[in-house]
């Protein structure tokens, strides 16, 4: 533990705070169930509070409208979700300096906790399909996704424009350093809808993280765009599910303090230990989200059930090849609007 | 005529050994510092065009101010065009932009580049031009960039002939070795333009430089190229034909353009007399543009990327584009931004290509293998064309892709781009620039050598002359003397009258009424090569040299003439066959 860490910690015991709860808000499924073994639970063993986990759909406009009369404390986070959050002030100051040594700060990686958010995982926006439905040759790249012909069959594609407009321009053959360049004009934005437009009729919309890799193994949808941790539990449990890598989008999960909160303190301790190498390798065991912490890769061993090597199932292993997107999370909270805007344009113009 | 070169020579200098040395030191220095300034100009660049609002990738983060974005779009280049002007007015001794040319000329000249300052600020407003969006291209600061580098080595004295030379060819080949990751491009480029000849004691240290730029970009900063192609291959074999035809399409492009931009420049100042108002003025045009088209904007990155994905560009989009990138890119560079014409005129290039596919494959359904192989061949023959670098377009090309079938293509239209243009207009944008102020490449590098060097250079001393009123005895008494045949019969103000030859005389008659009109005359501007053409059926013994006012200064023997033909001749032939 940490010089700073362990100041928090002791703080922490010094007040008499055991009597209120800590409402943690997450988003579900199998991801939800991995941090409660992981994170979850071993806090609340260390600093005997009870944790009450909510749930969201991952927006900053749930967190406006529910966290401050359902009492969230800490809520789980895309990264620019957190930086739209953090600039409409909904979320609560970090001052990261204070939390984490500075030897913990450079630990981070890619990028360091800012004002109102810490990193805690990497994960990927993948592209999966059912092995069953196609026998000979398989989806390899982004561009199989948009093949209906040579790969028929429905796709589960999120509803909003996240991913999917990346994949268009991939698919048009833009080098990954130029897609948000691309995605930036209007001319960009046209030719991914238009790539979108060719499989309009085959797409099966989902809003909850869990519900692709449900839709591939009730083989309702023969590919799915989703996260690769929910691929890989579904795949863990026998069905004959393959994720293709080239083309995913590589994402910052935050952890993020809600300004209403009435327990700062220990919201700040529940972020400080939740960012713990220990904590972050034992989230990647059970579920294949990379650590944003160097000293963390290493700790990652076998899935503590099915002893599976995890690390080879992380977003960021090396061995996937192929093309590699990294979430542009300033341009994603800037441009929220004008996707929106233009993907309910284009939802409009088929009804 | 041996003893000369080896005086032109001079003392016996360092080893081969040693030469070889200094050699490759030099080139890995100069290749490593050019390397590092191209990147930084690049990052530069970059940097303000995120913060000035000009990168697409800013511009729509800004998109719910409509009113900011607009007005940004309006002043940025508008005042970083006046900036640039004043840049040029005040604190440049050069007073306008520097850049390839300059640099031809001083490597093949073997002179000092513009002084250091006016190399600094022309540096520092091609990034203020490219970062405030200006339609211009960063490969001719790069290039200059790179020279001055490689201009810095003029001050050692290492006895090495031609170093200073070498040395910024060294910094040429750097800098597009790192701007495109193509070091083979790097060395063709500096030895196809810059250099015009290809001697070992060249080639070698400007490949060692070439591939230290390569890397420095690409193992040790791991930088992308700037741009990428993935390419299938040409599936029909008529398209090499169609690249072809390609090909003198956009070299009737390239020349408009060019013809445009040399014509702009002297247009521009009769019309605006401040010339600090000059950019400005062209920013404006430029920022009223990009309201309605903001593809206009800067270097154009994304929409060169746009032209090699099938329909993106609707026909109409495409003329209005092509239009007004000619135009804009055209006004930029006439009215004194600082920039070149190498990355506008590969965005250019490659709408012409894509517009001819459209056609193509839209209007007339001729099955194609997609736009990108016409956007690169259109791309590449306007570019060489401008440029005057077919090899180095090539090699690009192949560098860029790695693909053989998409070079090919690429070849064939550089090839008949090149026989178009040359024909019509010259070799390149720079060779023209060059031509205007008197160096003429046309007829090779021997030619603008011989013109450099003026006839006056190498009067002779012991050419008789005669005043008007003097008797022939006098005269004649002199030139036996002397051992020559004739005699230059001057006035009283100096002035030649003609040419007295002994024996014809007959009685008192004075100079003034025996001399003969003289049947060939050189002025005192007359060089080399043109008095090696004026030579051709010349009897006697020196040719007289007149003022402009035609006050006698002297005469050149024949003899001497062409020995300074021959030793110029020697110096170039020993200069492009030197081993080290």
């Amino acid at each position: 533990m940490r010089l700073s860490e362990l100041a928090v910690g002791m703080i922490l015991w010094a007040v008499p705070l055991a009597a209120q709860d800590l409402t943690v808000v997450s988003w579900g499924g199998a991801y939800e169930a991995a941090q409660r073994r992981a994170v979850i639970a071993p806090f609340a063993e260390e600093t005997g509070r009870s944790v009450t986990v909510a749930r969201y759909d991952g927006t900053w406009s749930a967190l406006a409208a529910r966290g401050a009369t359902e009492g969230w404390d800490v809520i789980d986070m895309l990264a620019d979700q957190a930086r739209v959050a953090c600039d409409k002030g909904l979320l609560l100051a970090l001052r990261p300096r204070e939390m984490f040594s500075r030897a913990a700060l450079s630990d981070f990686t890619p990028r360091r906790p800012d004002r109102c958010a810490v990193p805690q995982n990497a994960y990927a926006r993948v592209m999966a399909y059912d092995d069953r439905a196609f026998p000979g040759i398989k989806p390899t790249g982004i561009e199989d996704f948009f093949d209906t012909e040579r790969f028929p069959g429905p796709r589960a594609l999120q509803r909003g424009p996240d991913g999917i407009l990346e994949w268009a321009l991939l698919a048009e053959g833009v080098p990954p350093e130029q897609v948000y360049g691309l995605l930036s004009t209007d001319r960009g934005l046209r030719l991914a809808f238009r790539r979108l437009e060719t499989i309009r009729d085959d797409i099966l919309w989902w809003s909850d993280p869990s519900e692709p890799a449900q839709m591939l193994a009730e083989g309702r949808a023969v590919m799915a765009a989703g996260f690769n941790g929910r691929f890989f539990d579904v795949a863990q449990s026998g069905m004959p599910l393959d994720i293709v890598w080239d083309g995913r989008i590589i994402g910052i999960e935050v952890w993020a303090i809600a300004a209403s909160t009435d327990t700062p303190d220990a919201a700040r301790a529940f972020v400080a230990h939740a960012a713990r190498p220990e904590a972050m390798a034992r989230l990647a065991e059970r579920i294949p989200y990379g650590p944003t912490r160097v000293s963390a890769f290493e700790r990652i061993g076998l899935h503590p059930e099915t002893g599976v090597p995890m690390r080879a199932h992380l977003p960021n292993a090396p061995q996937h090849g192929g093309r590699v997107l990294v979430r542009d999370d300033a341009w994603y909270a800037n441009t929220e609007a004008l996707r929106d805007r233009r993907f309910r344009a284009w939802l409009a113009r088929g009804d | 005529m041996r003893t000369r070169t080896q005086c032109r020579t001079g003392p016996p200098g360092p080893s081969p050994q040693l030469r070889m040395l200094v050699l490759i030191g030099v080139a890995l220095v100069v290749g490593c510092a050019a390397s590092l300034a191209a990147i930084a100009l690049v990052d530069l660049v970059a940097l303000l065009n995120d913060l000035l609002l000009v990168a697409p990738k800013t511009r729509v983060q800004w998109e719910s101010l409509p009113l900011l974005v607009a007005s940004a779009t309006l002043l940025v280049p508008t005042l970083g065009g006046f900036l640039v002007g004043l840049a040029h007015r005040y604190l440049s001794p050069a007073g306008h932009p520097l850049g390839p040319p300059a640099v031809i000329r001083a490597v093949q000249f073997h002179r000092t580049l513009p002084d250091l300052r006016s190399g600094l600020v022309s540096t520092a407003t091609a990034a203020l031009s490219l970062g405030a969006g200006a339609s211009v291209g960063q490969y001719g600061p790069m290039v200059y960039l790179g020279a001055l580098f490689g201009g810095a080595v003029h001050r050692l004295r290492l006895g090495i002939p031609g170093l200073a030379s070498i040395a910024v060819s060294c910094g040429v080949a750097a800098a597009i070795s790192t701007a495109f990751n193509a070091p083979v491009a790097g060395v063709l480029f500096a030895h196809e333009v810059v250099l015009r000849h290809y001697a070992t004691r060249a080639f070698a240290p400007v490949t060692v430089a070439s591939v230290t730029g390569y890397v420095i970009a690409n193992v040790v900063f791991e930088r992308p190229a700037l741009f990428r192609i993935d390419f299938p291959g040409v599936a029909h074999g008529y398209e090499f034909a169609l690249v072809a035809v390609l090909g003198v399409l956009v070299a009737g492009a390239a020349v408009g353009f060019m013809r445009l931009l040399l014509a702009l420049g002297p247009w521009l100042g009769r019309l605006i007399a401040a010339p600090a108002l000059r950019p400005a003025l062209a920013g404006l045009a430029v920022g009223l543009t990009a309201l309605a088209l903001p593809d206009v904007l800067g270097i154009g990155t994304s929409t060169l990327r746009f032209a090699t994905i099938d329909g993106a560009f609707g026909l109409g989009e495409l003329v209005v584009l092509i239009g007004a990138k000619i135009g804009l890119t055209a006004l930029c560079i006439g009215a004194g931004f600082s920039g070149g014409a190498f990355s506008p005129s590969l965005l250019i290039g490659s709408l012409v290509g894509v517009l001819f596919w459209t056609l193509l494959s839209g209007a007339l359904g001729v099955p194609s293998s997609g736009a990108a192989i016409y956007a690169i061949a259109g791309m590449m023959g306007f570019a060489s064309a401008v440029i005057g670098a077919p090899l180095t377009c090539i090699l690009i090309v192949f560098e860029l892709t790695r693909n053989y079938d998409v070079t090919i293509a690429a070849m064939v239209a550089v090839v008949f781009s090149n026989l178009v243009s040359h024909r019509v207009f010259g070799r390149s944008l720079f060779d023209e620039q060059l031509a205007r102020d008197g160096i003429d490449f046309s007829q090779g590098r021997d030619h603008p050598h011989m013109a450099a060097l003026r006839i006056v250079d190498h009067l002779t001393p012991d050419a008789v002359t005669a005043r008007a009123g003097e008797p022939p005895g006098d005269v004649d008494w002199r030139l036996a003397a002397k051992g020559w045949r004739e005699a230059f019969v001057l006035n009283g103000d100096d002035r030649l009258l003609g040419i007295y030859t002994p024996g014809r005389a007959a009685g008192e008659a004075t100079m003034a009424d025996l001399a003969q009109p003289a049947g060939l005359v050189f002025e005192d501007s007359t060089d080399l090569a043109e008095a090696m053409t004026r030579l051709r059926g010349f009897v006697g013994d020196a040719v007289p040299v007149v003022s402009d006012d035609g006050t006698y200064l002297g005469a050149v023997s024949e003899a001497d003439i062409v020995a300074a033909w021959l030793d110029e001749s020697a110096r170039l032939r020993e200069e492009e066959n030197a081993s080290v």
